[in-house]
């Protein structure tokens, strides 16, 4: 018993050590968008500011679109929450409980689509925007993103696990499928749900490459894309851009940190049923 | 049943109801440009020029000459080689530390999956301060007595920093897979084990591994894919440099498409990485498949 | 009925998306290359508003890889409808047929005066007679120099020829604190195409001569790269990434390097970033013969644009006397016209002369391939400064690759 007690101090302090490696980068981040001084570059570096000020917080207000960045990110990625959270379960309801000719056709090729790596998607899905004038606007950023297979796999397997006996009861009272769906199935998916929904939301809140494609003007950029190009001006100003980053960060680290238990399970239940 | 209908016609009828709008975004947006980009890539398809002039396999044959185009492809092969097994690993390790019942898991679970969720532009700024000559790898490194690199600039350790980066972002995410893997593995073989006496390192080898397999499987291909798709942080870190050290084939893509405005050379050179990514995961179900048989 | 439900969410998607976006006015795009200029150029179109207030348009600078975005726009039919253009990008502008040709315009306006512009610059955006753009300034690269590090050094004339900058560099190039690293470089210097070309200039080489030969690998061009690149081999100059900043101004402006080539972009970046360095400028030095580079930028609109007429009379308006003036006198560049150079007093300042008489021999850069051909050398560049390899090997090898994107 001794020696696995031992062992254990020795995996504990090996956590901690790892904590610093994956924490460290954001406390230094933070330490930097605190320092009332422009220099950063000071060598050696100190990693805890000695004047503090909360200055560069507020001119990202002050002097960048910043709140039009933020609220282009809200709008897009809540529609594209809502819609992936109505559509999937929908799907994943039809896929799981219903019976109707093509169900398994389209089952496949959906599952098969999850083969196809996203980058050989990109060039087509450009061309029809542009072809519809839908480059740089909202449309174009949000449809794409509207639905995704791996969310409608993910609410398939959970509603297969609700027992039959439940809708029975509903269906010789006569409910239609949808309201069986939107009645009995979906208050008793919440955790289901909030995977989805938690997924989704931060992934489009993260989402960059596409965006960074679709999007030509400042007015249409999200907190990612605008804080790249901030980056890329002449003036590198450190605690400026750590400032935003912080900033970029704190909705996902808080829904994380809420939801933490829906995010385990989601990437369980996606991990093991493949 | 009211309105006459059957319950199977009804099944049917709410079936593509339901099924209608996934069809439609995904039609759109997935199975037409799958094939739309093969169509393009037989194409000298010029976002500014209306004229697009049919050229069958003119740009697959450019491609194989472009000199950047199989350095781009030398690279991504040389990331995804060298990230995947170290991220496997590590994400299994800190998963195994993390199933040690130890104080503090949700602090630390917090603290590995952090990088996982935070947005890839954060990260990348982060360390293209870290990794910058005043910055702070080579401050550690100094207080260890060693004179660091430029990292991002050195075309020596440029590819390098960038596939560190994304071992340290993603491998938290891997860690909750694993981990949910690990916890369906029951108490009880773990105890079995214990009574005969065998050391944490033993009990990782002969239980741990052989019956996570199937998690290691799934984690190994979501980072293959990932890796062999690698766009953000080279576009965000180093925009394909120095010297095209870390031009990746999706940012070949990129900038023949969206800079050069080739958008048919580009499109070739997508199909071309998906045919490599599909080729790599048969080549893995093939010889390392999720059961042993 | 329940169904419709379903369409509720699409619904609103739609509504919101359309309904956010709504028509605009004129669009007009600038590059951000510091706030300093951004602020200057929102002067001057404020002084077009004051002009003509029945004119109303929307400013939108554009941040980042601007050429890239810029046409990006053009080709996703949501460009400006007015907007800068580099004069060494427009034979590859013209060459996708982006631009409005401008002929008409200047043709039913007798008050414009083409006379008054220094020819070159009007030449680099018109092509077989077509003209594509008026130029609204120039800027070349001179010299700039850190005075309290020259008193230091002693040094009390300014570098005249190649050996000379060689030697001034050494003088100027020092390790403060004894740590064997040098903490002062004699000039700082980046590995590109255009701050490198100036020499070529000097060694009369060329990169593409007028009847589009390349002239990379020529003699004079090696030689001149032979000379840049070993001010850096030596430890005389240092490039802005290896002390951490983003471009030379950076590292001219924290003392870093006591020397650095700029167009006037640098000055109202000093001023407002750095005002404590006490910096003047010098012709840059000459090699066999006299020559810099210049920089020329046109406003040039697109084809696609609804609002040609007023992108006209805004485009006529700041490359006309009045406007040009306001632009200019707030020193980030020259003028594009004689005149607004006299009356700017351009040449009795003791900084603004400098500008004026290197312009007398001042090539503008055009070349007459695609833009990855142009990135390509710069590779080629950062190769050599990188990794060591030799230019004239680096250059060999990326011939016949620059040759195939040749615009010809």
């Amino acid at each position: 018993m001794k020696k696995i007690r031992l062992s254990k101090i020795f995996f504990w302090l090996l956590l901690v050590g790892m904590t610093f490696i994956y924490m460290g980068p954001f406390l230094f981040s933070l330490s930097i968008s605190l320092n009332a001084e422009q220099d950063v570059f000071q060598w050696p570096i100190k990693l805890i500011p000695q004047k503090w000020t909360f200055k560069n917080y507020i001119q990202i207000w002050e002097d960048l679109p910043f709140g039009r960045w933020l609220t282009n990110s809200l709008i897009i990625s809540i529609i594209q929450t809502i819609s992936n959270v109505f559509f999937s379960s929908l799907a994943g309801f039809a896929f799981a409980r219903l019976r109707f000719p093509g169900r398994n056709f389209f089952f496949s090729l959906f599952m098969a689509s999850l083969m196809i790596p996203g980058i050989i998607l990109l060039i087509p899905k450009f061309i029809v925007l542009n072809e519809f004038h839908l480059i740089n606007t909202y449309s174009g950023i949000i449809l794409p993103g509207l639905v995704s297979v791996v969310n409608i796999f993910l609410m398939k397997q959970f509603f297969e696990t609700i027992p039959k006996a439940l809708e029975e009861a509903a269906l010789i009272d006569g409910c239609s499928y949808f309201k069986i769906y939107w009645k009995i199935f979906l208050p008793i998916s919440k955790p289901a749900l909030a995977a989805v929904a938690i997924y989704t939301f931060q992934g489009s809140w993260n989402e960059f490459m596409w965006t960074v494609i679709v999007t030509t003007t400042s007015d249409m950029f999200t907190l990612p894309v605008g804080m790249n190009f901030l980056k890329n001006e002449f003036l590198v100003n450190w605690p400026l851009l750590m400032a935003g980053t912080i900033l970029i960060s704190l909705p996902t680290l808080v829904i994380f940190i809420v939801f933490q238990r829906y995010f385990v399970q989601g990437v369980g239940t996606s991990g093991l049923k493949e | 049943m009211k309105k006459g209908l059957s319950d199977r016609q009804k099944q049917t009828r709410s079936g593509y109801l339901f099924l209608i709008f996934p069809i439609i975004i995904f039609g759109i947006f997935t199975i037409f440009p799958m094939f739309f980009a093969l169509f393009i890539s037989f194409y000298d398809w010029n976002l500014l020029i209306p004229d697009k002039p049919f050229v069958g396999l003119a740009n697959y044959i450019e491609l194989f000459q472009d000199e950047v185009f199989l350095i781009a492809t030398k690279n991504t092969i040389i990331y995804a080689l060298g990230v995947v097994p170290v991220q496997t690993i590590l994400s299994l390790f800190l998963a195994f530390l993390m199933n040690q019942k130890l104080p503090g898991r949700g602090f630390f679970r917090l603290a590995f999956y952090l990088p996982a969720v935070t947005a890839s532009v954060v990260t990348s700024t982060i360390f293209i301060w870290i990794y910058s000559k005043p910055g702070l790898l080579n401050y550690l490194l100094s207080l260890a007595g060693i004179n660091g690199t430029d990292w991002l600039t050195n075309p020596n350790t440029a590819l390098l920093s960038i596939m560190a980066l994304n071992v340290w972002s993603t491998s938290g995410y891997f860690m909750i897979t694993f981990l949910a893997g690990l916890q369906n593995i029951p108490a009880s073989v773990y105890e079995a084990a214990k009574i005969d006496g065998a050391s944490a390192w033993t009990q990782f080898w002969k239980i741990t591994f052989p019956l996570v397999r199937p998690v290691t499987y799934f984690v190994v291909v979501l980072s293959l894919i990932g890796c062999f798709q690698v766009f953000d942080q080279v576009f965000i870190m180093s925009q394909g440099g120095p010297v095209n050290s870390t031009t990746t084939m999706s940012f070949f893509v990129y900038i023949n498409s969206f800079k050069y405005f080739r958008l048919g050379y580009g499109a070739a050179s997508a199909i071309i990485l998906a045919m490599i990514i599909y080729f790599v995961t048969v080549v893995q179900k093939r010889y390392f498949p999720p059961e042993p048989y | 009925m329940k169904h419709l439900i379903i369409c509720i969410p699409l619904i609103i998607v739609l509504a919101l998306s359309s309904c956010m976006q709504g028509e605009k006015p004129m669009r007009i795009s600038s590059w951000v290359s510091s706030p300093a200029e951004t602020k200057m150029f929102r002067n001057t179109l404020d002084s077009f508003t004051i002009a003509h207030p029945e004119i109303v348009f929307d400013f939108e600078p554009i941040p980042g890889n601007y050429s890239e975005k810029l046409q990006l726009m053009l080709g996703t039919n949501t460009g400006p409808d007015l907007f800068f253009l580099k004069g060494y990008l427009a034979p590859s502008y013209i060459s996708f047929d982006i631009l409005e040709p401008i002929n008409y315009y200047i043709e039913a306006d007798s008050s414009i005066n083409l006379d008054d512009f220094f020819p070159p610059l009007l030449d680099a955006f018109n092509k077989d007679g077509i003209q594509y753009g008026l130029p609204k300034d120039f800027a070349p690269y001179v010299l700039f120099y850190n005075k309290a590090m020259f008193k230091e050094a002693q040094l009390d004339s300014m570098p005249k020829n190649w050996e000379e900058l060689e030697y001034f560099a050494q003088q100027l190039t020092k390790d403060k604190d004894n740590d064997g690293k040098t903490d002062q470089f004699g000039l700082v210097i980046e590995p590109s195409t255009e701050m490198l070309m100036p020499f070529v200039y000097q060694n009369e080489g060329s990169f593409q001569s007028a009847d589009g030969k390349l002239g990379i690998t020529d003699p004079s061009f090696i030689e001149a790269l032979e000379f840049y690149y070993g001010l850096y081999q030596k430890g005389l100059a240092t490039i802005p990434t290896d002390v951490g900043q983003g471009w030379n101004g950076d590292t001219f402006g924290r003392e870093q390097a006591a020397m650095c080539f700029s167009g006037g972009w640098l000055i109202p970046f000093l001023k407002l970033s750095y005002p404590d360095v006490d910096w003047g400028v010098a012709p840059l030095p000459m090699g066999k013969t006299k020559a810099t580079v210049a920089f020329t930028t046109a406003f040039a609109m697109p084809k696609s644009s609804k609002f040609k007429n007023d992108a006209w009379q805004m485009m006529n308006y700041l490359t006309g006397p009045k406007g040009m003036k306001i632009w200019t006198q707030q020193g980030l560049a020259l003028p594009s016209r004689k005149s607004v150079a006299e009356k700017n007093g351009f040449y009795d300042d003791p900084v603004y002369s400098v500008f004026m008489e290197s312009a007398e021999y001042a090539s503008t850069l055009q070349v007459e391939i695609s833009e990855r051909g142009f990135e390509e050398i710069s590779v080629a560049l950062q190769a050599i400064f990188f990794t060591g390899k030799k230019p004239l090997e680096a250059m060999e090898n990326i011939k016949p690759r620059i040759e195939k994107y040749s615009l010809r």
